[in-house]
């Protein structure tokens, strides 16, 4: 919170969101085909079959130029956008974090190196050190999915590291291995199913055929397992937040809708990936393609569903998703937020519309756009002063509902508690007020520049 | 002139000694130079490569840095990972500060990234099948060089606190930063020079092209390493007077980093104009490459040191909590070693194993 606030039209929710949805599918893709691709070359030891040979080889350049540049790519973007968007959160991660992500960057080493070598020895090594290349791979990117996994699942059920801050704690956390089993599953299914479309390509019917049963029997174990992840999951959240975010009636709509859609992409994968299993003759390319859209759903309907379900937090129980401790609302309550959100009061005016516009920026602007990404304007477009202030104070309370040991039951459980003087409450609402007027819009922003 | 915009400290712990977390920064940053000194130089060689040269060896020459760069670039983005991580720990609210002043450019970095690596690959392809590749190699390295600017921009931001007020309306000011161009200029030019010995280095891949590959990358170096000592001088004349003068008058443990750099660059002068003589000469275009990375390596060292110079009055009362998690740290350091030693063995059996006679290849 005392960062600069990047102000961003789309919100940094939305941005954060669209680049994690793209690592992860590429990602989870880059570790079961590893997977899958050690396991079908080890088995082209014993019985070869040119088919899936040429499928490995025309699959290993996907590897590498999807993977290893896109993938690294896009998780380095990740990570630079929630510095942009959540420094403090970032850093508290990298402070708890970061033998963890050291670790994993030791294994992504070895798995850009191996996937390299993989590729560029085709037709030049003996078998078995191309197998054994492929194998170190499957292995290396395995392991930074068991390591990521930890802090993932930290960041929705911390458990034990709430009272200890032990790594360990934290990294072995209640999610830790359903996630693990979720996402060991959603790798295979992917690989299957992309493998599944680069199989269509082959000439020989009898041979595609032979692939496609392959494939499918990988997509259906892939889907089983990923289904046993899922329900586990579930099953390990914290009843809170289970009941608040996926009961009958969640608190947010939209994740309510997205669990359904989650078990809709669940099933059709599933259905997808017995016809191939069973059936391989009637694969076609819309099949195979219905089957990636699935499996993209699965995944990334999960991957919406763990982040919505941790608000309104970043890390649960430990920061809100505005950057504000759970620890420093009592201190912040008497002093002000402004009096840590240096950078969110650096360029306030005197009057009160400027200074509810910092309490804004501080506060609210990690979730909220002006008019973009859900839009305060839009949002208490027909409030006025009186239930701003009433609101406002109820959230208010919810901060010593959230610090209480244990914690109570918040009015609002998917917004973090306003945290700030009365004053700053006053301020607030006489920006939100302002919002209505795009007169008194101009004459607050006028003010500041002078 | 203010630095009370500084964040303030991260409540929780270093989770490792300090000195060991700057330790395992400047030597992931060194591996990370290397492959980025081969990526960036490599693809601004080939695009410089002189007219007169005919155009069959200035394909072999940007096939070959093509080639090198698919494997550079994938190691330099590796590579950048860890020292980011490390440097987060001890130095974030700097880091965060800055690169959050510039979030658009910051972020278009690596869509920068991502163009150059795809556009090696659509050259490395178009040289295999015998075609041209220049534009896409110039785009390469104008993203790279592009990224290389970004970088310098906002290194020169998380460490002037004091003028982060006046970056905050317009952060393009870092422009005009007076160790900007010469900073910039002084890692581009290193970049070049070092790539442009590996022709005379490895010249195996070059077949005829290589003995006026390497001819002419050894006398670029040259010129290039000359230069340096200009480009270097001016650099530190640019400095602040309150680093300048803390670097010089540090005592010896603080200029050592800096007399060694500029000795090991003289050598390597004098290496480089006995090989322009005799540009066959592999061993010794080998031992310049040697002395290239020593040379950056003890650069690094200074720029760490200049970066605590920078930031000595915003650090003055730091007082970092250090609680390190050592089971943690422990695996780490094996898990580092297992892989890179599996890397390196990967890497040689990729390089020595083939097929023996009558033996199918993989």
């Amino acid at each position: 919170m005392d960062y600069p606030i990047w102000d961003l039209a789309v919100g940094g929710g939305v941005l954060i969101g669209t680049i994690a949805i793209l690592h992860v599918v590429v990602s989870h893709f880059a570790v079961g085909g590893g997977l899958v691709m050690a396991w079908a070359e080890t088995s082209l030891g014993r019985r070869p079959d040119p088919a899936l040979r040429a499928l490995l080889k025309r699959a290993s350049l996907m590897l590498i130029l999807v993977s290893t540049v896109f993938g690294a790519i896009s998780g380095v973007a990740i990570w630079f956008t929630i510095g942009l968007v959540h420094p403090a959160a970032t850093s508290a991660l990298i402070h708890s974090f970061v033998w963890g992500w050291a670790i994993e960057w030791a294994f992504f080493l070895l798995e850009v190196v191996t996937a390299l070598a993989w590729y560029a020895t085709w037709d030049r090594v003996r078998p078995r050190t191309h197998r054994l290349l492929i194998v170190l791979y499957a292995f290396a990117a395995y392991m930074s999915l068991v390591i990521i996994q930890g802090i993932l699942g930290f960041m929705l059920t911390p458990g034990r590291w709430l009272e200890t801050r032990g790594f360990w704690d934290g990294f072995l956390n209640p999610t830790y291995l359903p996630g693990i089993v979720f996402r060991t599953g959603v790798c295979l299914l992917l690989a299957g199913t992309y493998l599944m479309l680069a199989a269509l390509r082959e000439k020989d019917r009898a041979a595609r055929t032979r692939l496609a049963g392959l494939l499918g029997r990988v997509m259906t174990v892939g889907v089983a397992v990923a289904a046993a992840g899922l329900f586990w999951w579930k099953a390990a959240l914290p009843p809170d937040v289970a009941a608040n975010f996926l009961g009958d009636k969640p608190l947010i709509a939209s994740l309510g809708t997205g669990w359904r859609h989650l078990f809709i992409a669940l099933a059709a994968s599933a259905v997808l990936a017995l016809l191939a299993a069973l059936l391989p003759r009637t694969v076609r390319w819309p099949q195979a393609v219905l089957a990636l859209v699935a499996a993209f759903g699965l995944l990334g309907g999960y991957e919406r569903i763990r982040e919505g379900a941790r608000k309104p937090f970043i890390v649960r129980g430990y920061m809100f998703s505005n950057g504000i401790l759970v620890s420093e609302v009592a201190a912040l309550n008497r002093e002000g937020v402004l009096s840590k959100a240096r950078w969110a009061a650096y360029d306030a005016g005197d009057d009160s519309v400027s200074k509810g516009r910092a309490v804004f920026r501080a506060e609210c602007a990690s979730c909220h756009t002006l008019d973009g990404y859900l839009s305060i304007r839009k949002r208490t477009a027909s409030a006025d002063a009186d239930f701003l202030t009433l609101f406002l104070t109820a959230l208010r309370d919810d901060g010593a509902k959230w610090t209480a040991s244990p914690p109570q039951k918040a009015d609002y459980p998917f917004m973090p508690p306003f945290v700030g003087t009365e004053d700053e409450i006053r301020w607030l609402v006489a920006y939100l007020d302002s919002l209505k007027s795009p007169a008194a819009v101009k004459t607050a922003e006028a003010t500041r520049a002078q | 002139m203010r630095n009370d915009l500084i964040p303030a400290l991260d409540p929780a712990p270093v989770p490792g000694p300090p000195a060991l977390l700057v330790v395992l920064w400047i030597v992931t940053f060194f591996l990370h130079l290397l492959a980025v000194n081969a990526a960036l130089g490599g693809a601004l060689f080939s695009v410089l490569l002189p007219p007169s040269m005919p155009g069959a060896s200035r394909r072999a020459v940007a096939a070959f840095f093509a080639e090198i760069n698919s494997w550079a670039l994938s190691l330099a983005i590796t590579f950048a990972i860890a020292p980011l991580l490390f440097m987060q720990v001890l130095y974030g609210r700097f880091f965060y500060t800055a690169s959050v002043l510039v979030a658009p450019v910051w972020l278009g970095l690596l869509l920068l990234l991502m163009l150059a690596y795809y556009l090696n690959w659509i050259a490395k392809f178009r040289l295999r099948a015998g075609k041209g590749a220049t534009a896409a190699l110039a785009f390469s390295a104008t993203c790279s060089l592009a990224i290389a600017a970004i970088q310098t921009s906002v290194h020169l931001i998380s460490v002037q606190p004091a003028l982060w007020s006046a970056f905050l309306g317009r952060p393009s000011l870092v422009l005009g930063d007076p160790t900007f161009v010469p900073r910039l200029l002084h890692f581009v030019l290193a970049a070049v020079a070092m790539a442009a010995v590996l022709p005379a280095a490895f010249p195996g891949s070059l077949a005829d092209a290589a003995p006026g590959a390497a001819r002419f990358g050894l006398f670029t170096a040259l010129v290039l390493t000359g230069a340096q000592f200009a480009v270097g001088l001016w650099l530190l004349l640019a400095l602040p007077r309150a680093v300048l003068s803390g670097l010089m008058t540090g005592g010896v443990a603080n200029l050592a980093p800096l007399a060694l750099g500029i000795l090991v660059g003289l050598a390597l002068l004098g290496l480089l104009v006995r090989a322009v003589g005799a540009p066959g000469n592999v061993r010794l275009a080998r031992v310049a490459l040697g002395h290239f990375a020593a040379a950056a390596l003890f650069m690094i060292v200074t720029r760490h040191q200049v970066r605590d110079l920078y930031l000595a009055g915003a650090r003055a009362t730091e007082r970092l909590v250090v609680a390190p998690q050592w089971s943690v740290l422990a695996l780490f350091l094996a898990v580092f070693v297992l892989c890179a030693g599996l890397s390196v063995w990967a890497l040689f059996r990729a390089a020595t194993d083939r097929p023996g006679p009558g033996e199918a290849a993989a």
